[in-house]
């Protein structure tokens, strides 16, 4: 479990980055903002958590799907998160999917050439992903 | 302000680390296994969370524009009270309302207070027909809440 608090405090320099790229160039973030977004930011991660595992075992389920993180977010408005979280999470599973695929061609042929099925693998499947 | 959402291209990187956001979820009760899917997803959605955060009370009390109007002073640096006012009036950042409360001052505190010790007094005043020991109010009304529970 966790042993100290600030075990659940996000990085600084993480925060700080995306503050910045959020907003507009020249615009600054006092220290005090800047730590309360971080810790609204661990709460909102907890939220979420909580109440997908809620939804989860409301369905008879043990663990937290995907699909439930998706509800959540919509019962708790915010749903205008919910097109890229799902953008990022198809590409998220194509990244897995590729990392399989090479790794079962890899065991298919010992041969030094088989790093480059893999990689046209993934370039096929690029491409039909962006069809 | 929404074209940079659209604009954005899917990504499997997440800026948080991964092992953090697993601690952080792993402290909330009851939770079960946590598969690597579900943790780049609450990684990323913390990601636009703090980004929406950032941008909303930025654009709603801080950019330059509306500086004129709310009277506020003119730099364009996000502070506590831009947030702390967002949180106040959005409907989806109530779960925030304990995190990123109002600040206030010390004389409006004791002012608070004050008036919350009197509506009090006043109510006992109205329920208890005692009125002679002032003094105990206090003690009494909460003996006999509790006897009533």
């Amino acid at each position: 479990m966790v042993e100290r608090i600030e075990d659940l405090n996000l990085p600084n320099a993480v925060i700080t980055r995306l503050i910045k790229d959020a907003l507009p160039d020249g615009a600054s973030v006092s220290k005090e903002a800047r730590a309360s977004i971080a810790r609204a930011a661990s709460v909102f991660a907890i939220f979420v958590t909580s109440t997908s595992t809620a939804l989860a075992h409301k369905q008879n389920h043990k663990t937290i799907t995907a699909k439930d993180i998706l509800e959540t977010l919509s019962k708790l408005d915010f749903e205008s998160f919910i097109p890229s979280l799902s953008q990022d999470l198809e590409a998220y599973r194509k990244m897995v999917k590729d990392k399989k695929e090479s790794k079962a061609s890899k065991k298919d042929a010992n041969m030094p050439s088989n790093a480059e099925d893999a990689t046209t693998i993934k370039a096929t499947n690029n491409e039909s992903a962006n069809e | 302000m929404s074209d940079p959402k659209a604009k954005r291209d899917p990504s499997t990187e997440t800026f948080l680390p991964l092992s953090r956001v697993r601690t952080i979820m792993k402290s909330s009760l009851d939770t079960g296994l946590i598969t690597n899917e579900v943790l780049f997803m609450v990684t990323k959605c913390t990601e636009l969370f703090v980004q929406h955060l950032a941008r909303e009370a930025y654009k709603s009390y801080c950019s330059p524009s509306k500086q004129s109007a709310s009277g506020g002073s003119s730099s364009d640096t996000l502070k506590y009270e831009h947030l702390s006012r967002l949180v106040n009036k959005s409907k989806n950042l109530e779960f925030l309302l304990q995190i990123v409360p109002d600040k206030i001052r010390v004389h409006e505190f004791q002012e608070m207070l004050r008036l919350n010790r009197n509506a009090v007094s006043g109510d006992e005043d109205d329920d208890d027909d005692d009125e002679d020991d002032d003094d105990e109010d206090d003690d009494e009304s909460g003996s006999s809440s509790e006897a009533a529970e």
